[in-house]
């Protein structure tokens, strides 16, 4: 069989390639992204980025209805918008096998939080839940999912973490049947698919939301037989009282810790919820103390808490719950350090870690050099800082300009918040001018609808788009606004003036890179009553460097230390990382590695030392 | 036998290129690999870390255990401080002597240490180590993204697992065509830098 050193999020595709998925929708977001870009390869599956998550798993339903096999892929975050779907296609249950991808990111290295979709999704959805700990094992239960969404009529979920989806390994490759994707074909079901509040005459009048609620919840006894058997729960004997539960990619910190000590502890290895009661009473019965490691909140550890209560077991058990950290990525020293605390005697060979002596400065990311943002940014800071206005951001390479050193946008919470929350404050009487700044790809996704509330409203305030025609901070996902879809075919691509005139906007269209007008065209903008959409429109640097693209004529700058009187303006201001300071000259230098002579400091340094 | 490797860097620098040929090289050896890397907000400046796992036995988990790693590529200055912590007592460490400040160190809210201090930073940690100029190699060859390629051959001199002949043949398989003859080159400069 072939083997191929693959990227996790390329092995989940595979997996739902081989199960025969005809459809496949997803928004970009780190860490899913790459699985959604691995379908283009195979021929027969539809695969599209959709406007938002909430759309994809939509479109993935339709399809399942239909029955094919359909899969919708997103991170966390984006599982949260399309909560309202989820918490109606969990009661009417599906017809294909349908599969969601619910990438979580513990730490936060590439997000807003670091939430647990399992609470959603499980907790609160009572779906299936599939959690890998390993690429190898995310991809077989893909393939397990399809089987058992069509078992069970509902849709599987599939839960993996950052260090799943991001490891690289060594992937068997089954067999691929193009053949499989045949066509759909609808069947209705009306009993079903029309959640409505209708009474049900079978089951005495009840609305056939309760009738299908009833058949949700019966649904639970059978999914925890099914846990029972499933290959991805399973008992490693071994000695003592203490048991260690390893739920998804936690079992594999407790593999690695293993082998830093001489004891074997027994180990239930867990990747299904609903939990299989059965097995893990059977391993709790004879222990006094059970660990289980979990990404990222007590969400086994409290099932088994209940099991033990309802069973009356008076095994200890720890974890998440404040045993060892409530917050951030496990790790090997954090699963290590749980195990000498329930055990001191414990002889650990533990790791000779020597930090450096000195103190290593945090790096914290900005826009790339070059990039069309800040010289945006740089501009939106003027105009605000003149008419001293309030700027809400929203998500994208953009939300950077509130770090330091530009600190100018004051809020960033989630996909499209910043146009309805400077409404909200223009509403609360905020005496202050009120700016929103959003992306192409975020507008496309749900900031439209904050922007068509903002002119129903008659709200106040200035609305920046910063329009690179791609979905950048995830690495380049074109949208409706790019003008060709994930396959690079031309597609219809949304007129962003057409648009702002349909909503009752006034437009306004400018370069970024061209400074003196776009100031200009944001300080009359701010000075106008109503709605206001400033269209700043450049492609993605970076983007447009790996296709050879040239944004600008290069133009090589270099400081003349004559007039340079390091008044900091073009660090604190515009910041790019090309301008170094030397503190001990009181400088400024271009780092001429780096730099990609786009020009733009020689603009704007006030003294005319850059040229 | 096992080879963890780090290799530390800032976005851009090419460490997911480096990352591949060494897992690739592992592979094709008929070694467990097993990596992975922090990206995401790569591309804006911020840290890249890769871990690739080597070993005959098992690998469970992708992130290489603070202390234990063998093998520290520190792409930046900085970078390679912030990981020195990841070497075992045995491990070494590759220092290309490039420096990319931070936003807090050009604020002045932060020092960025200078090339002296770092170097002697990372020797005070006990662990055995080599400073290059894979980055000024690179751009004397004709462009800074080669500096991966240039720390690869380099990493082929000091350490006898690496293969120089396979191991600039996957350098030249795994490049995209046109900087097949560029990063060949890259690699074989990096190799006479020590």
């Amino acid at each position: 069989m072939e083997k191929k050193y693959i990227m996790g999020n390329a092995a989940i595709a595979r997996g739902a390639a081989e199960s025969g998925v005809k459809v496949a929708a997803g928004y970009p977001g780190t860490p899913a992204t790459e699985i959604l870009e691995g379908f283009v390869e195979y021929p027969g599956i539809h695969a599209e980025w959709s406007c938002n998550e909430k759309v994809a798993l939509e479109v993935a339903l339709g399809a399942s209805l239909d029955n094919v096999r359909a899969i919708a892929v997103m991170k966390h975050n984006g599982t949260n918008v399309s909560t309202d779907i989820l918490m109606h296609l969990n009661y009417t249950g599906v017809a294909g096998g349908l599969v969601l991808i619910s990438a979580d990111d513990p730490g936060g290295l590439s997000s807003q939080n670091e939430e647990d979709s399992r609470i959603l999704v499980h907790t609160y959805a009572n779906l299936p839940v599939l959690d890998p700990c390993s690429a190898a094992e995310a991809k077989a239960m893909v393939k397990e999912a399809f089987e058992l969404s069509e078992q069970t009529q509902m849709c599987f979920v599939i839960r993996p973490v950052m260090r799943v989806c991001h490891s690289r390994s060594l992937i068997e490759f089954e067999d691929y049947d193009p053949a499989r994707f045949t066509g759909g074909k609808w069947r209705d079901d009306r009993e079903r698919y029309i959640m409505s509040a209708v009474e049900v005459r079978e089951l005495g009048g009840i609305k056939r939301p309760q009738a299908r609620h009833r058949w949700l919840n019966n649904k639970y006894s059978e999914l925890m037989a099914l846990g029972e058997d499933s290959p991805f729960n399973s008992i490693e004997e071994g000695e003592g009282d203490i048991g260690l539960v390893g739920c998804g990619i936690g079992y594999t910190y407790i593999k690695e810790a293993a082998t830093r000590f001489s004891k074997r502890y027994p180990i239930l290895k867990l990747g299904t919820l609903p939990i299989p009661e059965k097995k893990a009473l059977a391993f709790m019965k004879d222990k006094k103390e059970i660990i289980v490691f979990e990404e990222i909140e007590p969400v086994v550890e409290n099932l088994l808490k209940q099991l033990c209560q309802e069973n009356g077991l008076s095994v200890k058990i720890h974890g998440r719950s404040g045993f060892y950290p409530s917050d951030g990525e496990l790790t090997v020293r954090m699963v290590l350090e749980a195990i000498k605390k329930a055990n001191r005697e414990l002889k650990v060979d533990d790791f000779n870690s020597t930090e450096v002596d000195i103190e290593v400065p945090v790096r914290t990311r900005t826009q790339c050099i070059g990039c069309a943002h800040r010289a945006l940014l740089y501009n939106i800071k003027r105009v605000a800082r003149a008419k001293k206005g309030i700027v809400f951001g929203d998500i994208g390479c953009h939300d950077a300009g509130s770090f330091k050193p530009m600190e100018l946008q004051s809020t960033i919470y989630c996909m499209g918040s910043s146009i309805p929350m400077a409404t909200g404050a223009f509403f609360a009487g905020e005496s202050k001018p009120v700016f929103s700044m959003v992306g192409d790809s975020t507008l496309f996704h749900l900031g439209i609808n904050g922007l068509i509330n903002a002119a129903y409203q008659k709200s106040n305030q200035v609305v920046i788009l910063g329009d690179n025609s791609t979905t950048a901070m995830t690495g380049f996902q074109p949208h409706a606004g790019s003008g060709v879809n994930l396959y690079d075919e031309i597609v219809p691509k949304v007129d962003l003036d057409k648009l702002g005139e349909a909503i009752g906007v006034r437009v306004y269209r400018i370069d970024p890179y061209d400074l003196k007008t776009t100031y200009e065209t944001l300080k009359k903008a701010a000075e106008e009553e109503g709605v206001t959409l400033v269209i700043a429109s450049k492609p993605c640097f970076l983007m447009a460097s790996r296709q050879e693209v040239e944004l600008f004529k290069p133009l090589e700058v270099k400081v003349d230390e004559e007039k340079c009187n390091g008044c900091m303006i073009c660090i604190n201001d515009f910041g790019c990382p090309a301008l170094v300071y030397e503190k001990h000259q009181k400088k400024v230098h271009i780092d001429s590695l780096s730099c990609v002579k786009c020009g733009l400091c020689a603009e704007i340094c006030k003294r005319g030392a850059i040229g | 036998m096992k080879k963890d490797i780090v290799i530390a860097g800032v976005g851009g620098q090419g460490n997911l290129f480096a990352s591949n040929v060494l897992s690739q090289f592992a592979i094709n050896k008929g070694f467990e690999v097993l990596g992975t890397e922090t990206i995401g907000a790569a591309q804006r400046g911020g840290s890249v870390v890769s871990h690739i796992r080597i070993s005959d036995m098992p690998v469970f988990s992708p992130l290489i255990p603070r202390g234990s790693a063998d093998v520290l590529i520190g792409m930046e200055g900085l970078e390679l401080l912030r990981n020195m912590g990841m070497l075992n007592e045995g491990g070494y460490y590759i220092l290309n002597l490039y420096f990319v400040p931070t936003v807090y160190s050009n604020l002045g809210i932060d020092s960025y240490p200078s090339k002296d201090e770092i170097i002697s930073a990372a020797k005070r940690t006990g662990r055995n180590g080599y400073e290059i100029e894979a980055t000024h190699k690179a751009a004397e060859l004709g462009s800074t993204q080669m500096t991966n390629v240039v720390l690869l051959g380099a990493l082929a001199k000091l350490d006898g697992f690496f293969e120089f002949e396979s191991m600039r043949d996957l350098v030249k398989l795994l490049s995209p065509q046109k900087f097949q003859e560029k990063n060949m080159l890259g690699f074989e400069n990096g190799y006479k830098l020590i």
